[in-house]
């Protein structure tokens, strides 16, 4: 049943730009660093000895924005999709229950979110290889900074998505989705206990491994949540 | 009879305000139920229901001898539905729209070829929705709420928007599922002109309280005719009538006749003759079944 949906989900995606997105997310934060190394590579060399390390660090500072607010837009935008034309009404008149249709929409999302880390860690490697540094390449490192963002950002996920999937004004969950990004934004002079705050949280602990599992048990949690409240509601 | 639609005191309220109150629905199989009432009275949130789309705030709906807040999958199954405006992915084609249901329903693709067939779209099948006139879309519509082979089809407002002979179309479709795939039909509308010349059972609905259920004949009977006549002197020729025992009543310019048989007529008009009455004119006038339906609902309760 859930695949069928989730396949369905995948058609709805068609046109819409979600593809592009997933490209533009990791493309854009490598794009920030060919521009950082691009003009001033001499100088950052001289900042670390370990020169692949400072450059997943560089790379790193601005991942954790392109999660939060790409999560943000695609939530809302998957929302939209129903939105538009209430298709909600259709869609839940159909054999389905309400609860793998929430489940769904999660799949879809977080399968994308997912492939954008997987081109961030391609994109990392790639113009890491292209500087050139005088060091082995830390492939695992490379994983690490390109996954563990996304796990962390796993409640963040479920929160825009039931938000996104209740409202009926789409200026809720974008707004919401905003101030979350202001939120990593500023993370670093911010309690712990702030889910925007874990995408960019890894670095400080000592056991990064930590934040992964947090996010999965958290993002499970806020997902049954979102999950009841979406079935409890009426269909507008 | 076998009912495929019974509701038992379907209730919804919002807030302190009663949307659909006490609501006792009975859809026999076969016919093609005519759900009839001003914006406003209910339809909606009585069809929300019935497809689980909303709960019930207090009794129950049965579809197939189901209930349809327990077993709503199950029900779900074997009813095609139109809510209100019609539902579509604007940056699909019709072909992707529909195969985005078929995909859940999980039925053979070819079934998404028949319904376009049916509702002839198959021209347009792989043109993006978001360009097509209201009457096409809602003609998808229909097409995605075929495509299971449903026995049940729920239809709210589906000629809402429509032209002329988008109506008439729409229409000669809804007539010919009956009896071409055995399906039964609950159609709402506002329009007592579109009921009337689709459905064959009806009920009406007003301020959340079903006001009638029957047949569309028995409707029409209601529509009583009365049998007016024009004479000179028209108090005299009453005063008349009433001597000979005929039945009738004295209006400003013209006489209402009780009998409306063909004989009582007759009698009427020859007693009015044989007194030396001079009869201008013998007429039949029908209450139209509107005015009996904005009675109804301006009454709020039949008679």
């Amino acid at each position: 049943m859930i695949g069928k949906l989730i396949m369905a989900d995948f058609l709805k995606m068609k046109r819409k730009g979600f593809w592009f997105l997933a490209f533009l997310g990791p493309f854009g934060v490598i794009a920030l660093q060919m521009v950082n190394y691009g003009v001033r590579k001499e100088y950052l060399l001289t900042q670390s000895e370990d020169d692949w390390g400072y450059y997943l660090l560089n790379v790193n500072s601005f991942t954790p924005l392109a999660i939060v607010l790409g999560i943000a837009i695609v939530t809302s935008a998957i929302a939209s999709v129903e939105n538009e034309t209430n298709a909600w009404k259709q869609l839940l008149a159909l054999p389905i229950s309400k609860k793998t249709v929430f489940l769904s929409k999660f799949m879809v999302l977080a399968f994308l979110l997912l492939v954008s880390s997987a081109l961030l860690s391609i994109f990392t490697l790639g113009y890491g290889m292209y500087l050139n540094f005088d060091q082995e390449i830390p492939y695992s490192d490379i994983i690490i900074f390109s996954f563990y963002p996304y796990f962390a950002a796993l409640p963040i996920l479920a929160l825009q998505l039931w938000i996104a999937t209740v409202s009926n004004n789409q200026g809720i969950p974008i707004t919401t989705g905003i101030l979350g990004t202001i939120i990593t934004y500023s993370s670093a002079s911010l309690p712990d206990w702030l889910i925007w705050k874990w995408p960019a949280v890894m670095l400080e602990w000592e056991e990064p491994i930590r934040i992964v599992m947090l996010g999965f048990g958290f993002g499970f949690l806020l997902f049954i949540v979102g999950m009841i409240d979406f079935v409890r509601r009426d269909v507008k | 009879m076998e009912y495929i639609v019974e509701t038992k005191k379907l209730t919804k309220r919002f807030g302190r305000e009663y949307a659909v109150e006490d609501l006792h629905l009975k859809i026999p199989k076969g016919e093609i139920y005519g759900f009839l009432g001003p914006n406003g009275a209910g339809k909606t949130t009585t069809i929300r229901m019935l497809l689980g789309l909303m709960k019930p705030t207090a009794g129950s709906a049965t579809i197939f001898k189901k209930d349809v807040q327990k077993e709503k999958i199950d029900v779900l199954r074997k009813v095609g539905s139109l809510v209100e405006n019609p539902s579509y992915y604007p940056h699909l084609t019709a072909n992707e729209n529909l195969e985005a249901l078929r995909k859940i329903l999980n039925v053979p693709k070819k079934r998404i070829s028949e319904v376009l067939e049916i509702v002839r779209l198959t021209e347009v099948a792989n043109k993006r929705v978001k360009g097509f006139s209201l009457g096409m879309k809602q003609r998808l519509g229909i097409a995605a709420s075929l495509l299971h082979e449903p026995k049940l089809l729920i239809l709210d407002e589906p000629t809402n928007g429509l032209d002329p002979s988008g109506i008439i179309e729409m229409r000669h479709l809804i007539k010919r599922l009956p009896t071409e795939y055995q399906m039964t039909v609950l159609i709402s509308s506002h329009l007592l002109s579109e009921i009337d010349q689709m459905a064959t059972c009806v009920g009406i609905i007003s301020k959340g309280k079903l006001i009638f259920q029957d047949s569309i004949e028995a409707m029409r009977k209601l529509a009583k005719q009365k049998i007016v006549l024009k004479v000179n002197n028209h108090e005299n020729a009453w005063r008349a009538l009433l001597a000979k025992g005929i039945k009738a009543e004295n209006n400003q310019d013209a006489i209402f006749l009780h009998e409306e048989s063909d004989d009582g007529v007759a009698e009427a008009v020859q007693t009015l003759v044989a007194e030396g009455y001079a009869v201008y004119r013998v007429e039949e006038e029908k209450r139209s079944l509107e005015d009996i339906f904005l009675q109804m609902t301006s009454e709020g309760n039949l008679k």
